[in-house]
């Protein structure tokens, strides 16, 4: 077992002209959490998605757990090893919390139907809200919706979990309780790739923060030395302006 | 679960205090009531010619029914794969799908009932004429070819779902457009495949959407079923003219056809209604 378990080579994706990763490296190992900042436009939510193949490269690869991110098959197979959570959470209305959560369970895993709500259960527990469970997405307020979304994530057992931007499209008072579940997970040793700009947890949790810019990584660095010590005028600047 | 039974009371209790849909006279209940009353009153206070009328159609309005219900069921599958089609990313299948719902869309409806009829056979006539000559081994093929006869009932059914399937594909096309990307991609995103995500994610979402649009298809289906009288099945439609032609009485039997219709309209949009808010979800 090796210990990259992300290895991003060269990326390149473009969108018609717009060029929205200009050779990105990156490495994440077992057990690391890394978070992505970098202002809007600046390619982080598109590495990201590119890791499980929601987007294609047009250039370099990818290589997840030791699969390359080439045939078809090995996307399948890299998509059941990494969990994704979105801004604006996707669940599915039409399920209750309890149903996203087993669906993919039972049609892709092929667990039994009692197997994968004992899952279910312990997860929802896990992230605090298993009363929740018959509950549908509308009657969820953002918080307990995210929550819900990384259960149905984690249930798939991932070995790495992405947060896509997990807080952006929450009310401030709810930030907290999706942070707290994030942390848990990081504490519990989870490959974690989050772009966020959630300082507070960047600093409680990350291992390594990388500052992306127009398509390309500007700076790699601890959490400490990024506050402390920028290195580059651009992480200089984008600092400035998200830390009021 | 006891809970839920606790939960259905309160929510029956809640419900007998306040006034109940149904009882609600609105216009529906209004145009049903003057309908069912005007072929009511017509059938008692003048059996004659009217009760006649309605005995001569009885078959018809079987015929009529079945033709509907049959044609819708091939309809919706014909859809489906449709609209999968239009969506898909292959061209070639997205390209035949695309050339499908333009062709039908363009050609009116009793155009390719008399074609399918009348033409068709004329077509398949020669293919069979074709097969013989081209090898004696393909002449049963081809001697079947030309010997089979066009059933109209078949033909019927086959002209409607051919025609109402490319509307209904792209219906089932706006409806899959209609729910987000982000449904699609969080299903796959988990390791389903297309058809999975398709199959528990987009499309019991999509058909609550398209279930107004495809009510209104049925309904529209049900009328338009009565131009399949021109090719020799026995619909209410073509039962009514037979009665006006042996009677000569064209306003009683058009009145009579025109109020039945009506009435079986009616209870079927009202039936699309009562399903729409059965799978109503919580948004």
């Amino acid at each position: 077992m090796q210990n990259e378990i992300i290895v991003i080579q060269g990326a390149v994706k473009r969108f018609g002209r717009v060029e929205a990763l200009r050779g990105v490296d990156l490495t994440v190992r077992r057990g690391e959490v890394v978070v992505i900042i970098g202002p809007s436009g600046s390619g982080k939510s598109t590495l990201l998605r590119c890791i499980n193949h929601l987007e294609s490269l047009d250039e370099g690869c990818i290589i997840v757990d030791g699969i390359p991110l080439t045939q078809a098959e090995n996307i399948n197979r890299v998509r059941a090893e990494v969990g994704i959570v979105f801004q604006q959470f996707n669940l599915f209305p039409h399920l209750t919390a309890l149903e996203n959560i087993t669906l993919a369970q039972r049609v892709v895993r092929k667990r039994s139907r009692e197997e994968s709500e004992r899952i279910a259960m312990e997860l929802l527990k896990k992230v605090g809200i298993p009363e929740k469970a018959h509950a549908y997405p509308a009657q969820l307020s953002g918080g307990q919706q995210q929550r819900v979304a990384i259960a149905r994530a984690l249930a798939m057992q991932p070995k790495i979990m992405l947060f896509d931007e997990p807080t952006s499209a929450l009310d401030p008072e709810m930030i907290k309780e999706v942070l707290d579940v994030m942390l848990a997970l990081a504490k519990e040793g989870m490959t974690m790739v989050v772009v966020s700009h959630e300082m507070g947890f960047a600093r409680a949790a990350a291992d390594r923060i990388i500052f992306m810019d127009e398509g390309v990584i500007v700076e790699e660095t601890t959490p400490e030395l990024l506050f402390t010590a920028p290195k580059h005028e651009r992480t200089k600047l984008f600092l400035s302006k998200i830390l009021h | 679960m006891p809970d839920v039974e606790r939960l259905e009371r309160t929510l029956e209790a809640k419900a007998a205090t306040l006034p109940k849909e149904r009882e609600r006279f609105d216009t529906w209940w209004f145009l049903v009531l003057a309908v069912v009353g005007v072929v009511s009153l017509l059938v008692f206070v003048k059996p004659d010619p009217f009760l006649r009328i309605v005995l001569f159609l009885r078959d018809g309005i079987g015929v009529t029914v079945r033709i509907t219900v049959i044609s819708f069921a091939f309809i919706l599958v014909v859809g489906l794969i449709g609209g999968l089609g239009r969506l898909a990313k292959n061209w070639l299948i997205h390209g035949i799908a695309s050339l499908y719902v333009e062709i039908i869309r363009g050609i009116p409806l009793l155009v390719q009932l008399l074609f399918l009829y009348f033409a068709f056979p004329q077509v398949l006539d020669g293919v069979g004429a074709w097969l013989i000559k081209l090898s004696p081994s393909l002449h049963g093929a081809g001697q079947w070819l030309v010997d089979v006869k066009p059933d109209p009932f078949v033909m019927a059914v086959a002209g409607l779902t051919i025609c109402y399937g490319a509307y209904m594909s792209e219906i089932y096309r706006a409806g899959i457009q209609s729910i987000s990307k982000g449904q699609m991609e969080a299903a796959r995103s988990l390791g389903m495949s297309y058809f999975q995500a398709m199959r528990y994610v987009i499309l019991p979402q999509a058909v609550r959407v398209i279930l107004p649009p495809v009510g209104n298809e049925f309904v529209a289906l049900l009328k338009d079923s009565s131009l399949v009288s021109v090719v020799a099945v026995s619909d209410m439609t073509r039962r009514g003219r037979e009665f006006m032609s042996s009677s000569f009485m064209s306003l009683e039997t058009w009145t009579m056809v025109a109020l039945l219709y009506l009435v079986m309209t009616l209870f079927a949009s009202r039936v699309v209604a009562y399903i729409e808010r059965k799978t109503a979800f919580a948004k």
